[in-house]
């Protein structure tokens, strides 16, 4: 009796100084993180508008809000595909979830998408959800595979409903602003977005469900006999990254002023995010951030020097192969390894 | 009665082609365990060797399969050479490879569509537009040309793997590629073989494309879900089971088809994969649940 009484109470013992171990760890981690640096860039970017006194800058404008929702899409692309390591080539669909369902509500009764964008988010989360319940329970290239499927059909589904415009696809209205700060809502609208993105994805990577997902990508068969509910964390991880792409798709919509599914619904759209994720380092927090801005660069100076959209598909492809093979874990992955990641850049 | 033996043969006919063109897919997965997702946009390459052939000199698209099979097989050897001989090594190889030969197929895609731009083509040989009249029921001479010619290449190609010495090196690849190294196989040879044969294959089935489709670079898009319908149905890497899966889909497409509506007939083949996916992974014919 004594005895066990004895060894329960060192047992406890120890995970208290092991507790106290890992909090110090982290205070220090904490101390040590540059969050002024994101902080910064955000003021800077808030900042930016002033510039539309001086002058007709709305070209910048709209390259800041292409890259905002392109970093909100790939960071939650990331969740599932980063994180937990099931790669999908389909999300475009949350994207045109998103655009449709809240563009449909601002053209039938005139509220912006602005405020119907989290709506949009949960029902895109909502239909994720549904979906990774049936196709999460395959992996690997099974999976890959599905989800190019699921684009297909949903593809053919939207260009076929009448309902919502068919192919024709629907004509949104326009805000009655100044060309001069017509962008304005749907600028500020996407940078909340993306700064809502990327704050949730490194509070879910440092959350006990981002370890399950971390778990699960390094071996699903060990983390579900470690307890974990593989089943759940994977589909939840779906439909938390279809929420962020549905949001940044809804603004998308309005900013656009017409939904057609054949912008929304293309595997470009869904590539790209890929291509992001992975050039700037999948699993990482920063890593779809940068992946996105350096695409987006990219993309602009392809199709600035060169013109053809043929050619802008060639050099994604290219690049895709290139950073595949011999960065495999990407901008921010392969300077974590090497230890020479800069201190600006590792937010996680 | 008429009526359903119509749709049957159009679709028996049309799901010869698309035999061909699984089938080196499936042959690509079973040696390498490579989810070839850029085989329909190395077919459109075939289609476009075929289709300046005739347009330049005006062979045959039939007579100019050997030599576009050819094309795209050597064509064939040095991406795997340059892409993928590299990554066998990696702990995530058929992840991998699916993304690479993603990233292959848009190389691919942006490539055609700026040599020769997005407008849509077909090769119109004479019996392209013909056909034979059977009672009341049509056969489209191009269709079946097409489909007796696909179905000869794959029968010539299982001959091979089952009664050759490479077919047999081939298959115990297949089945165990580590026993098959300690037996004295040469399994990076075989590999290159694989491939060459599977990128051949795709050349010949875009022969036949070439006049029974109308083709544009980008159309691989539609083409990647209805083949990895078809192979996945199948059983990665059994071609018999590609065959049978690609008659099967076909006929029932046609039947959709007809008494649904024509946009709705592709559906078919995405909807079949999806519920092949998650009630049987492994296919028809398929023995190893691993992709799963």
């Amino acid at each position: 009796m004594m005895a066990v009484t004895l060894q329960q109470s060192s047992a406890s013992a120890v995970v208290e100084a092991r507790r106290a171990h890992n909090e110090k760890l982290a205070r220090k981690v904490d101390q040590t993180r540059a969050t002024w640096f994101p902080l910064t860039i955000m003021a800077a970017l808030v900042a930016l508008l002033l510039l539309q006194f001086t002058g007709n800058y709305n070209y910048l404008l709209h390259m800041v809000l292409f890259t905002a929702s392109y970093v909100a899409m790939a960071s939650g692309w990331n969740i599932l595909g980063g994180f937990a390591g099931y790669i999908s080539l389909g999300h475009s669909v949350f994207f045109v979830i998103g655009g449709y369902f809240s563009g449909m509500i601002l053209a039938r009764y005139g509220i912006s998408t602005i405020i119907t964008a989290p709506l949009a988010g949960l029902l895109a989360a909502v239909v994720g959800y549904l979906i990774g319940m049936v196709t999460l329970k395959v992996r690997g290239p099974s999976f890959i595979i599905s989800s190019i499927a699921l684009l297909m059909i949903a593809r053919i589904l939207f260009d076929n409903w009448e309902l919502i415009g068919g192919a024709n696809g629907v004509t949104l209205p326009v805000n009655d602003l100044p060309v001069q700060w017509a962008k304005v809502p749907y600028y500020y609208a996407m940078l909340a977005i993306a700064a809502f993105t990327i704050w949730a994805s490194y509070k879910i990577k440092h959350s006990k469900f981002g370890l399950g997902l971390r778990a699960i990508s390094k071996d699903e068969i060990k983390a579900e006999s470690a307890g974990i509910d593989t089943r759940f964390y994977k589909v939840m991880a779906f439909a938390l990254s279809a929420f962020f792409v549905g949001m940044a798709g809804a603004v998308w919509g309005e900013y656009l002023t017409y939904l057609r599914s054949n912008i929304f619904l293309v595997i470009l759209v869904s590539a790209n995010l890929v291509l992001m994720s992975i050039l700037g380092g999948k699993g990482t927090v920063a890593g779809p951030v940068i992946g996105a801005i350096l695409i987006v660069a990219l993309n602009e100076l392809f199709v600035a020097t060169m013109g053809a959209s043929e050619i802008n598909i060639l050099g994604t492809g290219m690049v895709m192969a290139v950073g595949l093979m011999f960065f495999p874990l990407g901008l921010v992955g392969t300077l974590a390894r090497k230890g020479k990641l800069p201190r600006v850049l590792n937010w996680d | 009665m008429a009526d359903i033996l119509q749709i049957l043969i159009l679709g028996l006919a049309l799901g010869g082609v698309i035999a061909l063109m699984g089938s080196g897919l499936s042959l690509v997965f079973g040696v390498m365990r490579i989810v070839n997702l850029a085989h329909p946009s190395l077919i459109i390459g075939g289609a476009y060797v075929t289709y300046w052939a005739f347009k330049m000199t005006g062979v045959d698209p039939i007579v100019m399969l050997p030599v576009a099979s050819l094309i795209m097989a050597a064509i064939g050897v040095l991406l795997y050479r340059l892409m993928f001989e590299r990554e066998t090594k990696s702990a995530k190889y058929s992840e991998m490879t699916v993304l690479l030969t993603f990233a292959l197929a848009m190389m691919v895609e942006g490539l055609l569509g700026g040599l020769f731009t997005n407008t849509q083509r077909v090769v119109s040989p004479d019996y392209a537009t013909d056909a034979f009249f059977v009672g009341d029921i049509f056969i489209p001479k191009g269709q079946l040309y097409a489909g007796i010619v696909s179905l000869t290449i794959i029968t010539a190609l299982s001959l091979f793997l089952k009664y050759s010495r490479l077919g047999y090196a081939i298959r115990a690849t297949t089945q165990n590629r580590e026993a098959a190294e300690l037996l004295g196989v040469n399994v990076n040879f075989i590999c290159i073989l694989a491939f060459a044969i599977g990128i051949g294959l795709a050349g010949a089935a875009g022969s036949l494309v070439s006049f029974v489709f109308s083709f544009f670079p980008a159309k691989h898009w539609e083409w990647v879900a209805m083949l990895m319908s078809v192979v996945v149905l199948g059983g990665m890497g059994s071609i018999l089971g590609t065959v049978v899966a690609a008659l099967m889909l076909s006929v029932i497409a046609a039947f959709v088809g007809t008494w649904i509506g024509a946009t709705w007939s592709t559906l078919t083949f995405f909807l079949a994969l999806f519920l092949i996916l998650l009630v049987r992974p492994q296919g028809l014919f398929g023995e190893k649940p691993e992709m799963a």
